[in-house]
């Protein structure tokens, strides 16, 4: 029995949900009917709606292209995301000399921004013949900070004699990560698996810079052309945001409950 | 991990998880839809005319417009038979407008109409109707 009412909460949660969602309602409406959002008086319902502002981006631009382009990248930085931040994560995990410092030296990196670095990873990227390829274009995103801590609080849950066990029976430093700590740690690599989708599919500045040719870019680019195309394209705008926000969401709304455990678990570590 | 899950064969759990049944969803919608499309993408578009008594007219020429890029521009044009029937071939678009005119009945506003993918086959479900001079 709790002490206090709860419905005080319920409420002040579902005024902040409905003001959280009714943003996406209205991207939703006018993609399905044009009206323009400054029309006053703004209508809650769509007149007439039908789904031909979808078909039109689809054809404006190569949709499926740069649809493509957007999947490959992502499925690289997931990937590469999974497994450098895990062994990254195991690493910390362990005692050796100067892990306060790297420990220091990975939180003052994640207050440097992305643009303070750009030239650098874009020169390396060059240098490295990458320029205007899938791995060039998620080589930045394929290891973040903030993800490796995410594992580095999943593993550190673990018990030391488990460690131990899985040490006394001969499995190795590798084999204790992909046999033992990926497997306890699902919660950990969802969040990695959501965290980094959603950071390379929307990331914008860096596929600007390292694509050259219009085959490779992503969906973000693809937005910016589109935009410069048409001038008078409320609901096909709206179709646009749509088609590229839904992966994003449909693997939040899939993946939501390891997500949350994963950016928990740290927290309620006893 | 539960106890249920480990009970179940690899094979099982790799199958038979919302992402996987998501994904194939997905999959099979496509593969429908792309079917469909196969099926319906021969361009043609049939039609009526009639003048505003609401008779058929024969001979009246139809004009099929396509936009192209931001303007309609003219693609092709067809003549209808004695019932006022036409049948365009070749539209290679998604978004296009029907013009219907014959000198001495009339001239047809253009019709817009849309479709859901390029050359989709389409029959207008409103004959189109020459008013005017002409």
């Amino acid at each position: 029995m709790h002490r206090y009412p709860r419905w005080p909460i319920h409420l002040a949660l579902l005024a902040a949900s409905f003001a959280m969602l009714v943003p996406f309602y209205w991207v939703l409406k006018t993609s399905v009917s044009g009206e323009n959002i400054f029309a006053y008086p703004p209508s809650v319902m769509p007149k007439a709606p039908h789904l031909f502002y979808y078909v039109d981006v689809w054809y404006y631009i190569p949709f499926a292209r740069y649809f493509l382009n957007s999947v490959v990248v992502s499925a690289i930085a997931v990937a590469a995301n999974v497994v450098l931040n895990a062994m990254a994560g195991y690493a910390l995990t362990r005692h050796f000399a100067g892990k306060g410092v790297v420990l220091m030296l990975f939180l003052s990196c994640m207050m440097v921004p992305f643009q303070a670095t750009i030239i650098p990873a874009y020169l390396i990227t060059g240098k490295l013949g990458l320029l205007d390829s899938y791995l060039g274009l998620a080589l930045p995103q394929c290891s973040t900070i903030v993800c490796i801590f995410v594992f580095k609080a999943s593993f550190e849950a673990v018990p030391q004699s488990l460690i131990d066990a899985a040490c006394i029976d001969g499995l190795s430093e590798w084999g204790i990560i992909w046999r033992m700590m990926i497997p306890l740690a699902k919660a950990a690599v969802a969040t990695n698996v959501i965290l980094s989708f959603i950071w390379s599919w929307n990331n914008f500045l860096w596929p600007l810079i390292v694509t050259r040719s219009a085959d490779m870019q992503t969906l973000p680019l693809g937005l910016a052309r589109f935009l410069s195309y048409q001038e008078d394209t409320t609901g096909a705008l709206y179709a646009f945001c749509i088609m590229v926000l839904a992966p994003g969401i449909l693997l939040f709304l899939l993946a939501q409950k390891e997500f949350i455990e994963g950016l928990t678990s740290g927290a309620i570590k006893a | 991990m539960s106890g249920s899950e480990v009970s179940r064969p690899l094979w099982h759990r790799l199958l038979v998880n919302r992402f996987t049944i998501v994904l194939a969803s997905i999959a099979l919608v496509v593969a429908i839809w792309n079917a469909y499309i196969a099926l319906h993408d021969h361009g043609v578009v049939e039609g009526r005319v009639v003048d505003a008594a609401g008779q058929p007219v024969e001979g009246a020429t139809v004009v099929l417009w396509v936009l192209d890029f931001t303007t309609f521009v003219e693609k092709t044009r067809a003549i209808t038979d004695v019932d006022g029937r036409f049948v365009i071939h070749g539209n290679d678009s998604h978004n296009i407008q029907i013009e219907a005119e014959k000198i001495g009945v009339g001239r047809a506003r253009r019709v817009p109409v849309r479709l859901y993918f390029k050359a989709e086959d389409v029959r207008l479900p409103s004959p189109l109707v020459l008013a005017g001079s002409g």
